[in-house]
């Protein structure tokens, strides 16, 4: 029974995590129907970004954020312009062709720069770990839970109250609308696309606190965003989190209690349980 | 001569060519593999054709495929020595059911396209890690099948030579098949479901039913092919269950030309002996290149020439077919 | 004789959100006739269209079609029962040509030995032979409109709904649409349903009426008696009619 629960208490912190990634995922996605098969990437990228800019200008690693989040966010906003852009007239399979195009892009490049050798960081301020009775708690993976809580907060209100914010919300729900009402769609396009990709900097950094990265992990990553995506549905940023932290559960539980190989095993059978019984997700408006 | 055998004469020609290559290359062992492996992904991606150029989805799951055809028909004559001629068989229909399990949620009128390529993406990842934890039919080390010098029953061959030839007979079945159905109700149905689903489906087009057989078909192929690979490279194991393979597959798919009957095959000629090419001279430590070099040319194809490069190929043949007509 | 209505739609409602678009329409269409469906800007119509052919599930009533129940099923059976329609913004298939177009309705009913000359039979029906070959995206709003009806009409129906074929047309064009669906109505035995706010060929071709207002029938009757009608006449003005 202990471990179950110890499996639940990590399985929601690091469901808060993946909750934040997918946030990014579904921006994009919500406004311009395009899911960035090279999400997952991203975060494998962020955390390279992070562990280079720690080690070279020996910063903490969460302090990192403040480089790797606008670097991200550049890193997007070039993606949308150079990439995604001249796809939107053309065919759907073309637009899901350059984002796995990007994906085996980055994942091969990587694998070639850092070869397979996982890179991780030494300490930063938020080690340790609390004890609650039986139960353990990592200080780094709680702190990294709450961070990610934070910024789908801080996400959410952005939406609600910015004109930003606002333009990308009404261009996910009504394109022509919000044309008509003066939202130029290319530029909401971009600003989510590197909105969506920044939020993965601070993921990414959060995870370097108490992980290492490899190549590889942009398939992993990657999973769990499409799946909590599919789960969540569209419209809800909190029903991300809630999903995210679904899933965390699942993964940590299949995990703990049955094999640790069976992790993608379990996302992949909750994804294809939602597109069959729900697909509009569970807190999906269309 | 006839005009309609005029047309088909270059296309005789390429056939012969195809025969006799092997032949002619006897003693360099290389050449042959390479030969063979140009073909084999030919073939897939001309499978791949009829699911993605055709219907319109980015499948990601030919490694699923193949894999579950190579540990049919491989575990069925590890086991049971049942011949491979009724094991390809038997994995072409359980690469088929696996493929009817996966679309037929995901193919419903109005489920988005892309939450099938994501789908498929993760099956082939979840089947190989699946197989891996299945000890008795898969698990980590490679499982053998018993070598052969020549024996038909159990399609092992000491030389690649036969390999060549069968897999080259499915690929031209496979070339027939895009042809016909590309010509017929269902080429017409799927090529309509690419321009707008809401119109295709006012007039009579069973969205679901339509992709459904696409890709029943093409998962069917990769099943039949799965087979023979098992038995080319002597052993089934887990890392089938390819990742890389399918990524390769959907971009020889995609550059080849959405859609041209020969243009998977024409780009299966360029980037796969690039790549062999490349991979003999670079060698293992810079294996990930080629995989570099495939994803900008994808990126590139996408941006730049979605019809892919099979349609410079069509517009010369036409150019050829009707000199030769005309004289 | 069949005194049965080809098409029975009771009770329909249909909600986008808190947004009621068609609420609890019911009327009939018979065999044989051509029936208006007109209304202000907003009122429903394509909603209520759309909710009878498959394309949205309609929150509550049921619609009957030769006495199938066809509520909320998938557009493609609709078809195969008999029923087919055309869109208000062009849906045409931008990379077929004309025939290849016309060929997919046609394989609705017919085989691939037969289904040739199905199309050339829909092609000379509507004088579209000198365009086979042309690419849908090449063409002008007028064309498009009659490759929209004849791939439709290519499937055999029974009932062919029309949405707003006549919007954007000359005078010429429109008269050519509206002989091309009297033809329809006396050489192939085909019920038509049209939604249409150009009032010419409203009053034109249809036998009766049925009048839709902010999701509500408001009134159903012969075009004598809906252009007397004081409700019809108010729901109007108070908008800025297009025609």
């Amino acid at each position: 029974m202990e471990t179950v629960v110890q499996n639940m208490i990590n399985g929601i912190m690091m469901g808060c995590i993946y909750g934040l990634i997918a946030l990014g995922l579904s921006m994009i996605f919500g406004v311009m129907n395009i899911v960035n098969f090279a999400h997952g990437d991203f975060v494998m990228l962020s955390m390279y970004f992070t562990f280079w800019v720690s080690s070279l200008m020996s910063v903490d690693t969460v302090a990192t954020i403040a480089f790797t989040l606008p670097l991200l966010f550049i890193f997007g906003i070039l993606t949308y312009y150079l990439i995604i852009h001249k796809t939107l007239r053309q065919k759907y399979i073309t637009q899901i062709a350059v984002t796995v195009g990007l994906m085996t892009l980055l994942r091969a490049l990587a694998q070639l720069i850092w070869k397979a050798r996982p890179r991780a960081l030494p300490d930063s301020i938020v080690r340790g770990t609390i004890v609650l009775g039986q139960y353990t708690v990592m200080l780094s993976r709680l702190s990294s839970a709450l961070v990610s809580i934070a910024a789908i907060l801080l996400v959410s209100l952005f939406m609600a109250k910015t004109w930003p914010g606002r333009a990308i919300r009404a261009t996910s729900d009504d394109l022509d609308a919000a044309s008509l009402m003066g939202v130029n769609y290319k530029w909401t396009f971009a600003l989510a696309f590197g909105l969506g990709s920044a939020l993965t900097a601070i993921a990414g950094a959060m995870l370097m606190t108490f992980q290492q990265v490899d190549p590889t992990m942009g398939l992993r990553f990657g999973l769990l965003s499409f799946c909590i995506l599919a789960l969540a549905g569209l419209g809800s940023t909190v029903g991300l989190l809630i999903s995210g932290i679904i899933v965390g559960i699942a993964e940590s539980l299949a995990m703990g209690l049955w094999d640790p190989r069976a992790r993608s095993l379990v996302i992949y059978v909750i994804f294809v349980l939602v597109l069959w019984l729900r697909p509009r997700g569970l807190f999906g408006r269309k | 001569m006839k005009p309609g055998f005029k047309k088909l004469l270059p296309l005789l020609v390429l056939l012969v060519v195809a025969l006799a290559l092997p032949l002619a290359m006897l003693s360099n062992q290389y050449n042959l593999i390479l030969l063979t492996t140009v073909i084999l992904y030919a073939t897939l991606a001309s499978a791949w054709n009829i699911i993605g150029g055709m219907g319109g989805q980015f499948d990601l799951a030919a490694g699923a495929y193949l894999g579950l055809g190579a540990f049919t028909s491989g575990t069925l004559l590890i086991r049971w020595n049942i011949t491979p001629w009724i094991g390809m068989i038997a994995g072409g229909l359980i690469a088929a059911a696996f493929a009817l399990l996966v679309g037929y949620p995901l193919f419903r009128f109005k489920v988005r396209e892309v939450w099938y390529a994501l789908s498929s993406a993760a099956l082939v990842l979840v089947l190989r890690v699946a197989f891996m934890m299945w000890e008795e039919v898969g698990g980590p080390t490679e499982r053998y099948i018993p070598f052969h010098d020549w024996s038909l029953y159990h399609l092992r061959f000491r030389s690649y030579i036969p390999y060549y030839y069968l897999i080259l007979i499915i690929l031209v079945i496979t070339l027939w098949l895009n042809h016909r159905i590309r010509n017929r109700k269902l080429g017409y149905y799927l090529l309509a479901l690419g321009d707008n689903e809401e119109a295709a489906e006012i007039l009579g087009v069973d969205a679901r039913g339509s992709k459904l057989k696409a890709l029943m078909i093409y998962a069917f192929i990769a099943g039949v092919l799965g087979g023979v690979y098992a038995c080319l490279y002597g052993f089934i194991h887990p890392n089938f269950f390819s990742a890389t393979i399918s990524l390769e597959v959907a971009i020889l798919g995609i550059v080849g030309g959405v859609g041209i009957t020969y243009g998977p095959l024409l780009a299966a000629l360029i980037l796969v002996s690039g790549r062999e090419l490349l991979r003999a001279n670079v060698g293992g430590q810079l294996e990930s290149l080629y995989l570099v070099i495939y994803a900008i040319v994808l990126i590139v194809i996408a941006l730049f020439r979605p019809q892919g490069i099979g349609s410079l190929l069509q517009k010369a043949w036409e150019k050829l077919t009707t000199k030769a007509a005309e004289e | 004789m069949q005194d049965q209505p080809l098409l029975a739609v009771q009770h329909l409602t249909k909600s986008f959100g808190s947004l009621i678009a068609v609420n609890d329409v019911s009327f009939m269409i018979h065999r044989g006739e051509v029936l208006g469906l007109i209304g202000p800007n907003g009122a429903g119509k394509t909603t209520l269209f759309n909710s009878v052919t498959g394309l949205y599930k309609p929150d509550e009533g049921e619609v009957r079609f030769k006495d199938h129940d066809i509520t909320g099923i998938e557009p493609y059976r609709i078809c195969k029962l008999g029923m087919s329609r055309t869109f208000q913004v062009s849906r045409a298939f931008p990379t077929m040509t004309v025939a290849e177009a016309v060929r997919v309705g046609a394989y609705n009913r017919h085989e691939e030995k037969e289904v040739e000359e199905q199309v050339h039979k829909m092609l000379a029906f509507f004088q579209l032979e000198k365009f086979a070959g042309q690419k849908c995206e090449d063409l002008g709003l007028a064309l498009l409109r009659r490759v929209e009806i004849a791939r439709a009409v290519a499937t055999e129906p029974e009932l062919l709904l029309l949405d707003e074929s006549a919007a954007g047309l000359n005078a010429t064009e429109l008269g050519e649409l509206m002989d091309m669906l009297k033809r329809l109505r006396t050489d192939r035995n085909i019920t038509l349903c049209i939604v249409e706010h150009v009032m010419k060929m409203v009053m034109g071709i249809c036998d009766r009426i049925v009048v839709l207002d902010y999701g509500e029938l408001i009134a159903e009757g012969n075009p004598e008696e809906i252009s007397s009608n004081e409700r019809v006449i108010e729901a109007y003005l108070g908008k800025r009619a297009l025609q």
